[in-house]
């Protein structure tokens, strides 16, 4: 059973084994009052008046506190790859708020009981049940050649729950290098957690090479890397994913 | 098959890696162990340097499986790479590439290292193949809501929806 709703200027998917019974507007407001409360295009958002100069950040809410506190960690641990700052100065969260709103969905739907399901918001997928057995979930990654057809298909059990895919050619996706033009025309991190996820996509398509590597080596991650002139680079753990060809 | 693209994918991580070598080509390697056979002589001529993995996704294999190769085991010449220096140890049986294992990686400081989890290319073949399984969700970059319909996503929740 799967729900699709508009938000945050992307599209949410939700597949459930289950009936949602009820918990679809709990689900949908997580999404809507992330996107109230940090939206840059909406100019009475939170982060817009900060932004604006009416609202100190020190008086920001909890929810904008623990977004930029999650955001400047990750731009410490990722030596400025990831960061919430863009150039123009504007505080810019959403590099982290919408693995956020997924992560508390995602609770929200753990809490309630749910196993077994998929979340895909914007391209970055967040799931439940497989590997306790139930069969591993497949998922596609786009070829960034050709929106229309598919890279690869990779299938994934617990602890692999989250899969997040950013490319250097996209709207929104919060890349801000400072060290010229990215080697990666497109980066996909498969990691136990999706905040962890996106931001390592993020700061690899920012970070280049010494970022693929720091992030290979710091953290529990499978990669995909896609160069510019088309070549491709796996760590073992994607290439062991890679589903078999049916 | 699977086992052929394998041999056919780790060529090309050699070719990528830049170690010197080039498949066939006895002056770039050195026999460390193997069963009485030595890299002396030429073991084909068929060889292809796949300096870049890109240029070619056919050939590697082709080349796996049809060279003359002796069987044993070789190391290449220690290269600079992006990972620091690496050898390539490859081993051959039955005439094919069997595994191909980097052998010599040390770090900017010369440590040596052992690096479990690194990104190492990958023929674009190997990951083709694995298309045509049935997917039930596609990871891209962040579509808008308007790219989301032109997606593979949409298409996928429409038909389940």
């Amino acid at each position: 059973m799967r729900h699709v709703f508009a938000t945050m200027g992307t599209v949410v998917s939700l597949d459930l084994a289950e009936p949602p019974v009820g918990l679809l507007p709990r689900i949908e407001g997580i999404f809507a009052e992330a996107d109230a409360r940090f939206s840059l295009h909406r100019p009475d958002s939170e982060l817009s008046r900060i932004n604006a100069g009416d609202v100190s950040l020190l008086d920001a809410s909890p929810e904008l506190a623990e977004a930029y506190a999650l955001a400047a960690e990750w731009r410490s641990r990722t030596d400025g790859c990831f960061t919430p700052s863009r150039p123009d100065g504007l505080l810019d969260l959403n590099g982290v708020v919408k693995a956020i709103a997924m992560r508390d969905a995602g609770a929200v739907l753990e809490s309630s009981g749910f196993e077994d399901w998929t979340l895909v918001v914007g391209g970055d997928v967040f799931a439940s049940g497989a590997g306790q057995g139930r069969a591993p979930w497949s998922t596609g990654i786009v070829d960034p050649a050709d929106r229309t057809a598919l890279l690869c298909a990779i299938e994934l059990r617990d602890p692999r729950r989250a899969i997040a895919t950013s490319g250097s050619a996209e709207r929104g996706d919060h890349i801000w290098s400072s060290t010229g033009p990215s080697e990666f025309l497109q980066v996909t991190v498969v990691a136990d957690d999706i905040l962890t996820a996106d931001v390592l996509a993020t700061a690899i398509v920012a970070g280049g090479d010494r970022m693929l590597r720091a992030a290979c080596e710091g953290w529990s991650v499978d990669v995909l890397a896609v160069e510019h002139a088309g070549g491709l680079s796996v760590t073992p753990g994607f290439r062991s994913a890679l589903a078999a060809a049916s | 098959m699977r086992k052929r693209a394998i041999a056919a994918s780790v060529l090309a991580s050699m070719g990528i890696l830049t170690v010197g070598w080039q498949v066939g080509m006895a002056t770039t390697v050195t026999p460390t162990s193997s069963s009485g056979d030595t890299a002396s002589g030429t073991a084909g001529s068929s060889g292809t340097s796949g300096s870049s993995m890109t240029s070619d996704t056919g050939s590697s294999s082709s080349t796996a499986s049809t060279s003359a190769l002796k069987d044993g085991t070789y190391t290449g010449t220690s290269e600079q790479t992006r990972f620091g220096d690496v050898q390539v140890q490859v081993t051959i049986s039955g005439g094919k590439i069997t595994d191909v294992a980097a052998v010599h990686l040390t770090d900017e400081g010369g440590r040596s290292v052992q690096i479990s989890n690194y990104a190492a290319p990958i023929l674009r073949k190997e990951v083709l193949a694995s298309q045509s399984a049935k997917v039930s969700n596609v990871g891209g970059a962040t579509y808008t809501t308007d790219g989301y319909l032109q997606s593979v996503q949409s298409a996928l929740d429409q038909a389940s929806s």
